[in-house]
Formats: structure tokens, C-alpha cells, sequence
């Protein structure tokens, strides 16, 4: 009984951390029909490691701007500049985390039979 | 084989094949030093081409959509992506920490890749290496090894026994030489014991006469014993007084010196002397030149045989009817020890000591001869 409760709660942790995701990043994403999954693998592949990859997302949400940005100029005259995020560090580190951990190439790898 | 012999000859084969072994050695192993990085490396060749194979499914699975990416798995190559940290991110090896940690029996290849698909920014591929062309070619260097060792033996043994085989007939001449003096010597001393033995066994009176002419025959026999062996260990280290000698009455004295041993063999002596011939010659060296040419036609003459010799201005010429030479000993006959024929006694250095005088002197030196004929000696002064 004790081990349903604890699944329960933290299903349920799980649950609210990818609403807050959502809802402080995907929300807008989706509704702007930009592509997470290719933002994502444009930061793997020039930062590799997800330590490089949070500062440079953290420093360009913070102030984003063309030099900044992941996406080439081109993706600007599609996409408007978006604006500065008024989440806190924290929350801003917290959502990056859950960004990355949602996309996370090693959960898709799998070996060829 | 002698005991000597044989410790040369093993001391010999000893340094021979243990340095034709450590050249060997050297040489084998720098060969299969380099021939085992050549395998390696054609092993590694593989490797790399596998690398550019899996570098190529990284980008493609980059660049897909699909929820499952599926990374690409060969049976023989095993390979891991490592991130900028050199951090595992996938990969087919059962160690995460390979990047830094080798394992012995296995060949590695690390690559880099640029730009980092799906994060990756090495790629580590590695194989287990194949022993079998290694151990083929151990094999065939140890048969190698092998066959050069019994080849090398067999060489070393053949090489061994000539390099021993002058000192093997160096030890056989002097033993010969020694058995030779010692009988030598024994038969003029034994002449000359029994001899005085008779005299003073009968008493003095003119029958003795016999008697005293074995005992001056013995002693000359003996003399001339003496005299060529000194000669013969002298022969490089005394000083020669080279003098005008007048050969004609030295021939003459000597003739006489030897009548003694003529008359025992009743010998016809024939003289063509021609008067007043005069050499410049050190007189020992002459009076060698002379007795030993003397002394041997009458020892090897047959009884009742003729003496010849002939002195004229440019030659002296001693000629016998005694055995005779055959014609393929008169090449050797000149060296030291050599006797053509072991009927009569000596030590074979009657003629050598000839040879050396006329070397020394210049002079032309020629024998003829044939068996049970006789045999003739040309020595010519004056060319």
C-alpha cells in the first residue's frame, strides 16, 4: 500500500513538472509552431554535453539575441525575436533541465537487431 | 681426435653458435617486431573503416524524427560515443570507462567526430585482436630459428674441424719427428756401444779396424744429425759470413768425409770437379748445401750403385741409381718433414735444408728422377 502511495506521489511530481515545462516554454512553442526537437538537436550537436548546452541555453533566454541564438539568421525572418523570460534563475534552470531530460537522445537509442 | 683437439673445437663451436644465434636472435626479432605492427595495423584498418561507417548512421540518425534511433550493432566490432567530457552516451561496449581504460587482447581506434551528432564527440571502436596470423608467423620464425640452428651447426662443425686441421697436422709432425730423432739417434749410439763393447771385449790389435770405422760412421752420422738440426733451428736468427769459399775443394773434402759411408753401400764414386770454382756462399750454409745432397744419394742409392757429381762454373750436379722419387712426391719433397720414402731412416729435412740454401742464395733448384732408377739434383748458381 505504502510503495501505490509513494508511486502515486511521484507520478504525480512528474506530471507537475512537465506541466510547468508547458506551460512556461512548450505553451508558446507550440502555439508559434517552432520546433523544440530541432532546437534541441542544434544545441547537442555544436555544445555536446548538457552542462554546455544549459549555459548557452540559460545565457540566451536570459538575453536572447540573434548572436546568442542557436537557429540561423534565416529562422529570425520567420520567427520573431522572442522576448526576455521574466522567470527567475531557478525556475529558468529548472525548466532548461526539463527541456533537455524530455528530449534526451539516450532515451531514443536503442541497439540495432 | 685429440683432448686438446676436441676443447678447441668445442670452445670454437660454442662462441660460433651462440654469436650466429644472438645475430639471429636480433635479427628475428626486429623482423617480428615489425611484421606484428603490420598485422595490427591492417587490423586497425579495419577499425577506421568501420569508424567512417558508424560516423555516417550517427549524422543520419541526427537528423531523424523518429522516436527510436537505432544504433548501429556489429557482431565483431564493438564501438561507444563519448560527449565533449568524454562522457558515455551509448555505444555497443559492456565497459562505459573504455575511452581510458585498454584492455590488453583488444585493438582501439578513437575518432574524433566534428560536429557532434547526437552529442557524440568521440567515437571509440575496438576489436578482439586475431592472434592467429601472429602466432603463424611466431611459428614460422621459431622454424626459422630451427633450421638455421642445425644448418649453423653443421657449418660450424665442418668449419671447425679445417680451422683444427693444421694444428692436427702440426702435433702429427712432431710426434713423427720425435719418433724419427729418437730412432736416429738410437742407431748410431747403438753402433758406436757395441762397437767399443767388441774392442774392449778382444783387446786392441789391427782387426779392430772395422770396428773404429763403424764407430767413425756412427759419429759422423751424428754430427750431421746435430749439425742439421741446428741449422734447421738457426736457420733465421744467425749471422752469415758470406765468403769467397772455393767450392771445388770443399766438394773434394767432403767426398772424402763421406767415402766412409760410401764403401759400407760399396758405391762407385764418379767425380767431374772442375778445379778452382769459386762461390760466394756463408760456409755452413754450404757445407749443409753439400752433405745433405751427398748424404741422401748414398743413403737411397742401391749397393753396388754409382755416386755421380759433377762442379763446373755455374752448376753443381748430384746424381744416384738409387730408389727414386715418384713423380707426384717431387712437388712436396722439398717441405720440411716430408719423406717419399720411409725405407731408409731420417726426418725428411735433408732436402728442405737444400731448398733453404738455394732460396736464400737465389739459386735454381730442379730435380729429376725415377723410380728404381736413381735420381739427379741440379743446383745452378750462375744464371
Amino acid at each position: 500500500m505504502g510503495k501505490i502511495i509513494l508511486f502515486l506521489l511521484l507520478s504525480m511530481g512528474v506530471v507537475a513538472q512537465e506541466h510547468k515545462l508547458k506551460q512556461d516554454c512548450l505553451s508558446c512553442h507550440k502555439a508559434q509552431q517552432i520546433p523544440s526537437n530541432l532546437i534541441y538537436r542544434r544545441y547537442l550537436m555544436k555544445y555536446s554535453t548538457d552542462a554546455r548546452m544549459k549555459e548557452s541555453m540559460f545565457r540566451y533566454l536570459k538575453n536572447p539575441n540573434k548572436a546568442s541564438s542557436i537557429m540561423p539568421p534565416q529562422f529570425f525572418l520567420k520567427f520573431p525575436m522572442k522576448k526576455p523570460l521574466l522567470l527567475n534563475d531557478d525556475t529558468l534552470k529548472q525548466d532548461i533541465q526539463r527541456y533537455l531530460d524530455r528530449f534526451d537522445v539516450r532515451n531514443k537509442l536503442v541497439l540495432q537487431r | 681426435m685429440l683432448i686438446s683437439e676436441k676443447r678447441s673445437l668445442v670452445r670454437f663451436l660454442l662462441i660460433y653458435l651462440l654469436s650466429t644465434l644472438l645475430l639471429f636472435s636480433l635479427a628475428s626479432w626486429i623482423f617480428y617486431t615489425s611484421s606484428e605492427y603490420h598485422l595490427l595495423d591492417s587490423q586497425r584498418e579495419v577499425l577506421k573503416y568501420e569508424a567512417e561507417g558508424i560516423k555516417s548512421k550517427l549524422r543520419e540518425m541526427h537528423q531523424s524524427n523518429d522516436d527510436i534511433l537505432y544504433y548501429p550493432n556489429n557482431k565483431n566490432v564493438k564501438s561507444a560515443i563519448y560527449d565533449l567530457d568524454k562522457k558515455y552516451i551509448f555505444g555497443t561496449m559492456k565497459d562505459e570507462n573504455n575511452l581510458k581504460n585498454r584492455d590488453k587482447d583488444t585493438i582501439y581506434f578513437e575518432a574524433k567526430v566534428e560536429p557532434y551528432y547526437l552529442g557524440a564527440a568521440f567515437l571509440l571502436v575496438s576489436k578482439t585482436i586475431d592472434y592467429e596470423p601472429i602466432q603463424n608467423l611466431q611459428k614460422s620464425i621459431l622454424l626459422f630459428m630451427l633450421a638455421a640452428s642445425v644448418f649453423f651447426s653443421i657449418l660450424g662443425y665442418y668449419l671447425g674441424r679445417l680451422f683444427i686441421a693444421p694444428m692436427r697436422e702440426s702435433i702429427e709432425k712432431m710426434n713423427h719427428f720425435i719418433q724419427d730423432t729418437t730412432h736416429e739417434l738410437n742407431t748410431p749410439i747403438s753402433t758406436i756401444l757395441t762397437n767399443v763393447e767388441l774392442i774392449e771385449a778382444f783387446g786392441e790389435n789391427k782387426n779392430n779396424m772395422n770396428e773404429l770405422r763403424r764407430i767413425e760412421i756412427a759419429s759422423k752420422t751424428l754430427s750431421r744429425i746435430y749439425d742439421d738440426l741446428t741449422y734447421l733451428n738457426l736457420n733465421h736468427q744467425y749471422h752469415r759470413d758470406i765468403i769467397k769459399i772455393n767450392m771445388s775443394e770443399l766438394l773434394k773434402e767432403r767426398m772424402t768425409y763421406f767415402t766412409s759411408m760410401a764403401e759400407t753401400k760399396k758405391l762407385k764414386l764418379i767425380t767431374n770437379i772442375s778445379e778452382n770454382i769459386m762461390v760466394y756462399i756463408d760456409k755452413n750454409d754450404a757445407l749443409r748445401l753439400v752433405d745433405n745432397l751427398l748424404s741422401n744419394a748414398i743413403k737411397y742409392n742401391k749397393y753396388n750403385g754409382i755416386l755421380e757429381v759433377t762442379l763446373t762454373q755455374k752448376t753443381l750436379i748430384v746424381c744416384d741409381t738409387g730408389i727414386g722419387i715418384k713423380s707426384v712426391d717431387l712437388k712436396q719433397i722439398m717441405q720440411r718433414f716430408k719423406r717419399a720414402n720411409k725405407s731408409e731412416g731420417g726426418f725428411g729435412i735433408g732436402l728442405h735444408i737444400v731448398s733453404q740454401v738455394c732460396e736464400n742464395y737465389k739459386y735454381d733448384l730442379s730435380m729429376k728422377s725415377e723410380i728404381n732408377k736413381g735420381t739427379e739434383v741440379h743446383i745452378l748458381w750462375v744464371k
